[in-house]
């Protein structure tokens, strides 16, 4: 059984497609605003976030509850307004994961990507409580 | 660059829309106060240069074979390649 997994195969496997707008793109990619999530489906619970102007490019992204539990983001009253999040449940959290050659893999909690389930807008945000949580969380990777 | 010098409580307004006010100087330690509209990012520099690193370490182009992780959901936390 082949272990690995393409971008290409999780799009085509998948008709599970959210489309989230992010009006001020992710930092450093400002000018990308649109993009896919994409549950992929043989590496659950990660989804891929497709560019859509580029589907060759995406983010490895993962929600927190799975990789912590004690994760408690505390976002900003302007963060919360501009999303328009009047309740805890309306709130979607992506985490973007980084492959690092060698295999190992680390996740961004002090910047995640905060979006409304029911309008599917969203910003990375840089928490009120970042310094609690690390830039490179790394996902520890069974022998 | 354009340097102004400001006293305490004074501003600097940019673009007629972003109103930047010295609050309080303590030391090494200034205080500033922003006001921008909500379409305007603000961040510290730093925690905005880390981050947009890591985004760009983060980006993945297809077609490169990726390891199969599968963290568990239970408090162990172990990922189990398949």
């Amino acid at each position: 059984m082949n272990s690995e997994l393409l971008i290409g195969e999780a799009a085509k496997d998948s008709a599970e497609h959210t489309d989230i707008h992010l009006p001020f793109g992710l930092l450093g990619f400002e000018r990308i605003k649109n993009y896919s999530l994409i549950p992929a489906p043989r590496a659950a619970p990660f989804s891929w976030l497709q560019m859509a102007g580029d589907p060759s490019l995406a983010f490895l992204v993962i929600s927190p509850d799975e990789v912590l539990p004690t994760y408690f983001p505390e976002i900003s009253e302007e963060d919360v307004d501009y999303l328009d999040l009047t309740n805890p449940d309306d709130a979607g959290i992506l985490n973007i994961v980084t492959l690092h050659p060698g295999g190992s893999a680390t996740v961004n909690l002090k910047g995640p990507i905060v979006y409304n389930r029911n309008t599917l807008i969203g910003k990375q945000v840089v928490l009120l409580n970042a310094t609690e949580y690390a830039l490179k969380y790394s996902l520890p990777l069974a022998p | 660059m354009l340097i102004l010098s400001r006293k305490i409580n004074e501003s600097i307004i940019i673009d007629g829309r972003i109103v930047v006010k010295i609050v309080r100087v303590d030391g090494e330690i200034v205080k500033v106060g922003i006001e921008a509209p909500s379409d305007v990012p603000v961040h510290r520099q730093e925690v905005y240069d880390e981050i947009q690193r890591a985004n760009k370490e983060a980006l993945t182009r297809a077609g490169q074979p990726l390891p199969k992780l599968q963290p568990c959901k239970n408090s162990a936390k172990v990922l189990q390649p398949n």
